[in-house]
């Protein structure tokens, strides 16, 4: 594993007067106090609990389902951050213990121990975020294979229904909740600062903090294997979710870890966009990654509070036995999907434009060709912001919700596919005449490309009502999902994996390898989900663990391709761990992008710029003769220090 | 910009593609058999939609192959492409087609869903109660005939109403081609049209429970003086309660029989002129979850009850009031039907 140990620490932890004193290891933030904490906040809210029930005369005092939500799901989790030490500066300053806000002493990777403790460095951070999805992704990828193992044949082979219905929802909410969105924000927690010409995020310890809580998100998803409820989907619908057996309250909080992590990153990121730009960096110079988490941060901030509501109401229901979807009690069921799919349909946006950015960063470079028409590529990115929040009924067709919603939530999720098409024509654009290099990130933006609009196509089918009446969570949807999350989303983030691993690491990884992981995954990628089209429209409903033996030889052929799409990852994890370990060594631009991440070494030094860059023209000058993006090592004017700033 | 070699290659591609996909989109077998009004709108939007998604998956893939194979270079080749950066013409187009596109998509579909919403004929109305995990047919315009498949006249509509009793499912017929969610609190409608005479997979295709993948009946649509027979034959021998107040009051219109004159004969129990299918009602009521051999069915969700000895009174106990993952069936079935469930299940008189 490759730090940055080659390079000089130029800021040593302060550590003399203004900085907090040292402690003994117990009292230290890291691990050892994180476990004794976590345990002590435990007994505290245990405690509350408990002494609350005994003074109210509740009966029983000690009731393990309150005691869950309180003591373990939010109490513990609270202590193992505070452990950590992701609050300790906030509190020392608090408590009125000096500190020192240029305090570096928890800044950059000097070995692998690093990664493992509270780093304000958002390049550390960056890389924390990706391998920890990564891990995700493939916990929730065996229990697809696991998934598709019980549907290779019609009856019930492997797993008891209560276990199935699990499988695929934690399968759902890992790939959604603790993959796509939190491995996006970590491609742009690395890249967006460098990109900018920053020295790192706006709020190093927020982002610090936003990062911790994933894993805790990740946790309470797996552990709800260990106490029965998360079997009602993703989408968690009541009244559904809400007479599931008590451990749907895992699922419930672990969307709670997981969103607050989401807000946080995002506010992070549209006040660094903002704010921390190099000097001449205008809005319309900035890198189309760079737009594309401007505006994926929007919705993020806007949307997310939605689904958060959405899961306490139900835990509401279920724990404090509330009346927001309770039928029998004046409650609106159908309330509970306006609110989650005002979050989830901007979510699949939150998912989808952070990958338009990197397909934009990488065909550009790869082509040697500005990109196509780029401010309509901006600004089509802000047509998607807009009308993403005026469509979420289209998930709610058959829903039972008002008639005359239809037809304009038609109107406006048809409309989406103009911006969408604008995106999908000018990358086309881009590629036409260019001097294409099929490298990998190449062929995985390409293969996003042309995935994406089958995805995208099979949308349009969604978007018309009556299509969307009869295909309605079947198969089809299935497919339709995987096409746009697995071949648009997961490719793209595999496109940045590969793009950015050499200035991430510091090491090229094995071209061979990549391209055999990318032909094997697209291959066995469309045999798993193009026939589910047609399952589905034949009448396949999803969320079955047993179906007519008419499907079955279909099926039978979409869990071999899908055994065979799961294996194809093994590659990409080989490839990633050996080649971070012994790679050979990456130079600073291997790509001869533009861009300013690539004018800075691989590894980026521990505080990216030694001199502010200063940014003079545009982000994708290939072929135009002198043109630069930005300027390193005071060949502009108005190079400034970095302490200046 | 474009050269002439380049239009024709393009078109050529365009072309090759349309072909093969158009041939994938004629030659498998897509939708499902058409049997009813609704599903001719809804086959017309797809087939108009598959078109212009298959022109336009053409023009994707004609460009990015031709520029795949024409543009790419080797890797030691340095240079860099002509530095285009857009063309507003171009981009007018590529807005404008699009937005044509879907217009044409969106009118068809608001004509088209205007039409299915709309009833043919007599109206029929049937009251379909949703439950986990199973389905129920209450018939309005046939003196409350229940029936636990649904059986439609064909050539006029049937407007369904849809409740639930517990969480929500949702009722759908793949040859019908209609859908609609069953929401407990509220009571939603779908209008079906039968075309052709058969018997029709009823599917509910909204995640409810356990039993979910099990929620099944079927739907038989009938000609119309087949129909009036059925309805005229469930109101006589009273089908699953006769009761003519609606579903609500089913369980007390059927306590009123006496106990006497009751004869068990293989699946079927006659009691006090009263008809049972006890065979029929296990096997749409309880076979989603339970497995019994002499019923035929297979479920899992729920104890098998081949190998499984109940008492009596514990059976009626657990299949009026329900529990442990159960639900209550009292005022689902009528008294009767418990009862037949209750002998046919233990063996008692």
């Amino acid at each position: 594993m490759t730090t940055t140990a080659a390079t000089p620490r130029t800021h040593e932890p302060h550590t003399g007067h203004g900085a907090p004193p040292r402690r003994h290891w117990l009292l230290a933030g890291g691990w050892p106090r994180a476990i004794w904490m976590t345990g002590l906040f435990f007994l505290i809210g245990f405690g509350i609990t408990v002494g609350l029930r005994a003074l109210g005369n509740y009966e029983p005092a000690l009731n393990w389902e309150p005691v869950i939500v309180v003591a373990a799901l939010t109490a513990a989790p609270l202590g193992f951050l505070s452990g950590l030490g992701a609050f300790d500066y906030w509190a020392y300053y608090a408590l009125g213990y000096p500190t020192r806000a240029e305090d570096h002493s928890s800044h950059g990777a000097y070995s692998w121990r690093d990664y493992f403790r509270v780093n304000t460095d958002h390049k550390v951070i960056g890389i924390q975020y990706v391998t920890t999805t990564i891990f995700f992704f493939l916990a929730g990828g065996l229990m697809a294979m696991l998934v598709r193992a019980e549907l290779a044949r019609p009856a019930t082979d492997f797993f008891d229904t209560q276990t199935y219905n699990e499988l695929f929802t934690v399968h759902a909410a890992l790939m959604i909740f603790l993959f796509i969105i939190p491995a996006f924000a970590g491609l742009a927690n690395f890249v967006v600062p460098l990109m900018l010409g920053a020295p790192d995020m706006a709020f190093p310890r927020l982002n610090a903090l936003s990062y911790w809580l994933l894993p805790i998100a990740g946790t309470m998803l797996l552990a709800s294997f260990f106490f029965p409820g998360v079997g009602a989907g993703w989408t968690n619908y009541p009244t559904l979710s809400t007479t599931q057996p008590f451990g749907n309250v895992f699922f419930s909080m672990a969307v709670q870890w997981a969103g607050a992590s989401s807000i946080m990153t995002a506010l992070n990121f549209l006040v660094t966009i903002i704010t921390m730009r190099a000097p001449g960096m205008t809005f319309w110079r900035m890198p189309l990654l760079v737009w594309a988490n401007f505006t994926t941060s929007l919705l993020v901030v806007i949307a997310t509070p939605f689904i958060a509501a959405s899961q306490f109401f139900v835990m509401f229901d279920k724990v404090m036995h509330t009346n927001f979807f309770d039928p029998s009690n004046h409650g609106y069921v159908l309330g509970y999907q306006h609110i989650f799919w005002f979050y989830s349909h901007p979510a699949v946006y939150i998912m989808m434009l952070p990958g338009f950015g990197i397909a934009s960063e990488v065909i550009s470079t790869f082509s040697r060709k500005p990109i196509f028409g780029y401010r309509l590529m901006a600004l089509s990115l802000m047509a998607i912001l807009v009308l993403g929040f005026s469509v979420w009924a289209h998930h709610m067709f058959v829903s039972g919700m008002a008639p005359y919603l239809r037809v304009p939530m038609m109107v406006t999720t048809l409309l989406i596919a103009v911006p969408t098409g604008i995106k999908v024509f000018s990358w086309l654009a881009t590629l036409w005449e260019g001097r294409i290099h099929f490298s990998a990130p190449m062929l995985w933006a390409v293969g996003f490309v042309s995935m994406f609009v089958i995805g995208g196509l099979s949308g349009i089918m969604l978007g018309a009502v009556p299509i969307d009446i009869h295909v309605s969570d079947t198969y089809f949807i299935v497919a339709h999902i995987h096409y746009v999350l697995l071949g648009g989303s997961l490719f793209t983030i595999f496109a940045g994996i590969y793009y950015w691993f050499p200035k991430m690491t510091g090491r090229m990884y094995d071209e061979r390898l990549a391209k055999l992981h990318f032909w094997l995954t697209f291959v066995a990628f469309n045999c798993t989900f193009f026939p589910m089209h047609l399952i589905g429209i034949q009448g396949m409903p999803r969320r079955v663990a047993t179906y007519e033996p008419q499907f079955a030889s279909w099926n039978l052929f979409i869990s071999i391709s899908s055994f065979v799409l799961g294996a194809s990852f093994m590659i990409f994890v080989y490839n990633m761990i050996v080649s971070w370990r012994s790679g050979p060594p990456a130079p600073g631009n291997p790509w001869r992008g533009m861009t300013i991440e690539w004018l800075v070494s691989s590894p980026p030094p521990v505080f990216n710029f030694t001199q502010v860059p200063q940014v003079v023209g545009n982000p994708y000058e290939y072929g135009v003769p002198g043109a630069r993006h930005a300027i390193l090592e005071g060949e502009g004017s108005g190079t400034r220090e970095v302490e200046a700033r | 910009m474009l050269r002439r070699g380049a239009v024709f290659a393009l078109i050529t591609i365009a072309l090759v593609v349309a072909l093969v996909t158009t041939a994938v989109a004629y030659f498998v077998d897509w939708l499902p058999e058409q049997a009813s009004e609704e599903r001719q709108g809804i086959d017309l939007v797809f087939y108009v939609t598959v078109g212009i998604c298959i022109f336009v998956f053409a023009v994707v893939a004609a460009i990015s192959i031709y520029a795949a194979l024409k543009f790419r270079v080797r890797p030691d080749d340095d240079s860099d492409g002509s530095p285009i950066h857009g063309h507003t013409g171009i981009e007018i187009v590529w807005t404008a087609v699009p937005t044509i596109l879907v217009t044409v998509i969106a009118v068809l579909s608001a004509v088209v869903l205007a039409q299915n919403d709309r009833s043919k004929g007599t109206v029929n109305r049937v009251d379909v109660l949703a439950q986990q995990f199973a389905w129920q047919f209450t018939y309005r315009d046939q003196g409350n005939a229940k029936s636990t498949q649904l059986y439609l006249p064909i050539g006029r509509s049937t407007r369904l109403l849809l409740h639930s009793r517990d969480v929500i499912h949702s009722f759908w017929v793949p040859e019908f081609g209609q859908k609609q969610d069953i929401v407990p609190g509220i009571v939603t409608s779908l209008v079906i049209t039968p075309t052709k005479l058969g018997e029709y997979r009823i599917i509910c295709t909204e995640l409810c429970g356990l039993g979910h993948a099990l929620m099944r009946s079927r739907a038989i649509v009938l000609s119309e003086a087949d129909f009036r027979a059925w309805a005229r034959k469930q109101r006589r021998f009273g089908g699953t309660g006769t009761a003519t107040t609606g579903q609500a009051t089913t369980g007390e219109t059927a306590t009123g029989q006496t106990a006497t004159g009751e004869t068990t004969t293989g699946a079927t129990t006659t009691r006090g002129g009263t008809n049972v299918d006890v065979k029929g009602v296990f096997a749409s009521n309880c076979g989603g979850c339970h497995t019994l051999a002499k019923a035929g069915t297979t479920g899992t969700v729920g104890p098998n009850l081949t190998t499984r000895k109940v008492a009596p009174d514990r059976a009626e106990d657990q299949i009026r009031h329900g529990g442990g993952g159960m639900p209550p069936f009292e005022g689902q079935l009528s008294d009767d039907e418990i009862e037949a469930l209750v002998q046919y299940l233990t063996g008692s008189k």
